[in-house]
């Protein structure tokens, strides 16, 4: 009962997700571009899983290490580019954001969400994880979850930057991005992002990657037009 | 003089002896749980705390280690380890209420009380209560947490079930299944495989608990603290909350099991010795699957 | 000399010193003795026979003029007991165990019944870094000014034949303090020791403690065994008080010598023995018994082969708003021989019989009111006539000896204005009930004593401490007559002011 409840939550919300972009898109402007980066960024190690088999098996080859996620071209992966300031207030999504565990890896590695919307934590591994979002400003909490246990919901009130980790896998880190607004996105590796359905006005555009800091930029939307933005986040090697 | 002063004497030395009897005779009732915990910690605390006074006290009991503005720097932090609470967080180990909420005035008054085991947080008994009372007022307002939010609704603890083999035997599936061993390590040793690489949420390392050296827990001593810890979690470190997974009466399951890990003559164990000295041999080892499941 | 019965502090040799130079000139008094060679001097000027109240009376006032008039007054106890040491292994502020240092505060009290423990499974010293190690000092360079009324003196000085005057005598400048070297600390879980070196401002040492304690045996608080050389478990602690200068260092209740008694006996003295203690988990209730031996602490002494105990009981309790409040009990019961085995006419250590008793009970308290503090004592004194009397190795008792009795107090307060600025006063007395002597003056001997001070402490944390004391005392002590007041009584007045700066490292 409760498993066919979960699934069709989930499923209404893949739904959503599917149908949103395409809502914001044909009610105003977007903003779109491309994150880069100059320099060297630090490069990512393989992870040694040996410890936690059930996972390892999933994998082919190794994982590597996500924190700098780059493509070709200089291309920058999850990063948040979202509106910063101007944008339009509005509640919360009512679906839900989802934060899956496979593989003993986060998918995705970083998820957006807005503050008071709805965060699922799912664990489709054979193995207990233990979630530790590692807030200053939220309230800090640490649930573990159990092979097939159901998701955990919980939704955080504040905007910040929450890295995430799992105690027992040390590896496992992610980030929660929970921000001011709706209108955000997460760059593929590459580095590419859309931000639709902005009403016209001024707004300030923000780019957010895990070890490079931030970047803004402003934009003017005046109808329907896609406005280009593009960022160019300086890499440090550590 | 002299008679009546033997007389003195002979009272006196008989009064010791019933002294010593009666403590030497209070030491044996109980079954190898130490002496905190046997009910001192969890006397209610009703005052009404002043936020000036426990400014005063802060600094004369608190402030060396946790700091003058609270936020866990003190003169003597850096020689600490594990180091002092940052109030500024409002994050607390030691809570009756669930993973991510504030904890009610009496759990925090209970760990100044109680102290903090393998940590420089002594045991502060012998503070009035009026003044645990203000001290906590006074480190409430470090945070506005304290302020913005409500604490949240402690656990309800039900009765605890009988000690029996079975419930030690399910306690023992549920350690292995919800990977207890991983940090705690398969005899309890706080040597899991993943213990070493374990951290606090100031990035500190922090080490599991060894139930087979300890006697007293982190947050208390009693089968119902130690059902509490593992429900709540202990915020600010990497023991998370088993709220959502373990519900009722399996919780004691898996007190009984976890009280045999321990150096204690408790009926956990006693009972458990005498199981294992005739059927050790159809217990599976506890920790990774062979087949990798 | 002998050896020292506790470390010296300076406020006594000060006194010492004074009267030496009051004394120096008197033949049969040629040194200056500490007060445990009083009995000596007694009985050795005895002459042979029967003594009479004229002979105990003549022998107090030599014992006066030999540099113990007040009985108490030159003999300041050795003041220690803030320990840095404990405050680097655990990191916590002074001001977390003391009301301000040296006196306890509950918790500090907790600490010390512990075992110097936290328990925290960490007092081990396997716990601690290998670099540290548990010493402290205590040091005190001061300055200050002693005065005494009516001291004998030569009519015309330098001339011993121009017979003799009475004369107020004060003496004054800057001196050093003794030094305390203690350490102190845990050998293994439960397993605590105490080491105090005290030495004089000379550079002459003594044990002023040394023992080794065995705490909560059987994972009982109420069980602990500590043996050795160590402070009677006095609710109003000598060793931890908060006052420094000749008169005013030491309680006169503690050290107080009813005339002509051979008891040598002062509850303030640190003892040799064995003592049983327990408390609950927060201290609040407390318990020791000792047993000792009966040589007033003095290591190696002659009165071996005898014991005394000591039983001690408080309550405390959670006062509210007032703070914790506590109340006790005490009683000492003592044993001295009367009779020892000679040999060539020189008593044998260890030898003595005909053993006879000596009391000391009573009740203290401890109580707050918020920044207020008072620490009211009472005690009744009891000799037995053989001792009240100093009789003679093996004689019978003197005509008109019976057993001396004597009542003694204070009330001590503190108004601590903050953490680091106290105020202090006390009052004292002393009443004789009954002199040895049935014809001894009822009154000689008594004692009155005030004292108050300050101590300021300008910074507080966790390694150190410094205070700056000053302190004036006044006490009025009941002497025999001297020349023409022969006969009658006399009071003396001494007093002490002093400025110093007491720190410990």
């Amino acid at each position: 009962m409760r498993m066919k409840l979960v699934a069709s939550v989930a499923v209404c919300a893949l739904t959503t997700m599917a149908l949103a972009p395409n809502a914001h898109r044909n009610a105003g402007g977007t903003v779109a571009g491309k994150v880069t980066f100059t320099g060297t960024p630090p490069k990512m190690k393989p992870i040694d899983m040996a410890k936690e088999p059930s996972c390892a098996k999933e994998h082919a080859t190794p994982v590597m290490n996500e924190s700098v996620v780059t493509g070709a071209g200089s291309t920058l992966g999850d990063v948040v580019v979202y509106i910063s300031a101007g944008a339009p207030s509005g509640a919360a999504p009512a679906s839900p954001a989802v934060f899956d565990q496979k593989g003993c890896q986060y998918l995705p590695h970083v998820l957006a969400m807005q503050a008071g919307q709805k965060l699922e934590v799912k664990n489709d591994d054979q193995t207990s994880h233990n979630i530790h979002p590692l807030s200053k400003v939220n309230p800090e909490w640490n649930k573990s979850q159990p092979p097939g246990a159901p998701p955990i919901e919980v939704a955080y009130d504040k905007p910040e930057f929450i890295p995430v980790k799992c105690n027992v896998h040390p590896w496992m880190h992610g980030y929660f991005a929970v921000l001011n607004t709706s209108h955000s996105a997460v760059t593929g590796s590459d580095g590419s992002f859309s931000l639709a359905g902005l009403p016209p006005g001024k707004y300030t555009v923000t780019a957010w990657q895990e070890r490079f800091g931030t970047q803004s930029q402003e934009v003017t939307i005046t109808g329907n037009e896609t406005a280009k933005l593009d960022f160019v986040l300086k890499a440090t090697e550590y | 003089m002299s008679r009546v002063a033997r007389h003195i004497t002979s009272i006196a030395a008989l009064s010791v002896v019933a002294l010593l009897t009666a403590a030497a005779g209070r030491a044996q009732t109980v079954h190898g749980l130490p002496r905190e915990g046997r009910g001192a910690d969890i006397k209610a605390n009703t005052h009404v705390g002043r936020v000036a006074i426990g400014k005063e006290e802060y600094k004369r009991y608190c402030a060396g280690c946790h700091g003058d503005r609270g936020d866990g720097i003190g003169e003597n932090t850096q020689w600490i380890d594990p180091k002092p609470r940052d109030f500024t967080q409002a994050v607390f180990k030691c809570r009756s209420t669930p993973s991510g909420t504030l904890p009610t005035d009496q759990d925090v008054i209970n760990t100044i009380r109680r102290g903090i085991v393998n940590s420089n947080m002594p045991q502060w008994r012998p503070l009035p209560d009026q003044m645990e009372a203000d001290l906590l007022a006074y480190i409430k307002t470090f945070s506005p947490r304290w302020t913005s939010e409500k604490p949240g609704t402690p656990f309800v603890i039900p009765p605890e079930t009988p000690v029996t083999t079975e419930s030690i035997l399910a306690g023992r599936a549920m350690f292995q299944k919800f990977e207890c061993w991983k940090c705690h390590g398969a005899d309890g040793r706080g040597d899991g495989p993943s213990a070493s690489s374990l951290t606090d949420s100031k990035d500190q390392p922090i080490h599991p608990y060894d139930f087979t050296t300890g006697t007293r827990f982190k947050c208390g001593t009693t089968n119902a603290d130690l059902y509490r810890i593992f429900m709540t979690g202990l915020d600010g470190t990497p023991m998370a909350s088993f709220a959502d997974n373990i519900k009722g009466d399996q919780g004691w399951d898996l007190v009984h099991y976890l009280r045999t890990l321990q150096p204690l003559r408790t009926p956990e164990t006693i009972l458990w010795k005498t199981w294992l000295a005739t059927h050790a041999a159809e217990l599976k080892p506890i920790g990774p699957p062979a087949d990798g499941r | 000399m002998r050896s020292t019965k506790q470390g010296y502090s300076t406020p006594q040799l000060l006194v010492c010193a004074l009267l030496a130079s009051v004394t120096a000139t008197t033949p049969a008094h040629a040194t200056v003795t500490r007060h445990g060679d009083s009995t000596v001097t007694l009985q050795s000027t005895a002459t042979s026979g029967r003594r009479t109240a004229n002979d105990a009376s003549r022998a107090y006032m030599a014992s006066i003029q030999n540099g113990e008039p007040r009985a108490t007054a030159s003999y300041a106890a050795t003041r220690v007991k803030k320990i840095p040491a404990f405050a680097r292994k655990y990191g916590l502020r002074c001001s977390a165990c003391h009301t301000v240092w040296p006196e306890l505060n509950s918790f500090g009290q907790q600490f010390r019944d512990n075992g110097y423990q936290l328990r925290n499974e960490r007092d081990s010293p396997i716990a601690q870094n290998n670099a540290y190690f548990p010493m402290t000092i205590r040091v005190t360079p001061q300055f200050h000014v002693e005065r005494g009324t009516r001291q004998l003196v030569d009519a015309t000085p330098g001339d011993a034949e121009s017979g003799q005057v009475e004369r107020t005598l004060t003496s004054h400048g800057f001196d050093l303090s003794g030094i305390d070297i203690w350490t102190a600390g845990t050998l293994w879980k439960n397993v605590s020791f105490v080491v105090l070196l005290s030495g004089d401002n000379l550079g002459s040492f003594g044990f002023e403690a040394m023992h080794v304690r065995f705490d909560n045996l059987g994972d009982s608080p109420w069980l602990n065994l500590k043996v050795g050389k160590f402070e009677l478990d006095n609710l109003v602690s000598e060793k931890r008080f908060l006052f420094l200068s000749g008169n005013g260092g030491s309680y006169q209740s503690y050290h107080f010598v009813a005339p002509g008694s051979s008891v040598d006996f002062g509850i303030g003295d640190n003892q040799i023995g064995a003592e049983l203690s327990g408390h609950s988990l927060n201290s609040y209730t407390r318990y020791s018994a000792a047993v000792l031996t009966s040589s007033d602490g003095d290591p190696g002494s002659g009165n071996f082969s005898s014991y005394d105990a000591n039983l001690n009981l408080s309550q405390a309790f959670d006062g509210g708003k007032l703070g914790v409040e506590r109340i006790g009990a005490f009683a000492y019961l003592g044993e001295r021989p009367n009779t020892y085995q000679t040999s060539g006419g020189e008593q044998i250590p260890g030898s003595g019989s005909n053993r006879k008793m000596f009391y000391r009970a009573g009740l203290a308290g401890d109580f707050f009111l918020h920044r207020l503090e008072f620490l009211p004592l009472y005690m009744h004194a009891n000799d037995n006539a053989y001792l009240a009397s100093g009789a003679d190795n093996g004689a019978p008792l003197p005509i008109g000896a019976r057993d001396a009795s004597w009542n003694g107090g204070f009330l001590e307060t503190h108004y601590y204005i903050n953490q680091q600025l106290v105020l202090l006063q006390r009052v004292e007395a002393v009443r004789m009930q009954n002199q040895g002597f049935t014809d001894l003056p009822h009154n000689l001997g008594n004692v009155d004593a005030y004292t108050f001070g300050t101590r300021w402490y300008p910074f507080m944390f966790s390694r150190a401490g410094l205070a700056l004391h000053g302190e004036y005392s006044l006490a009025k002590t009941v002497s025999p007559g001297q020349l023409e007041t022969e006969g009658s009584t006399i009071n003396i007045w001494t007093s002490s002011l002093l400025f110093a700066f007491d720190f410990d490292f």
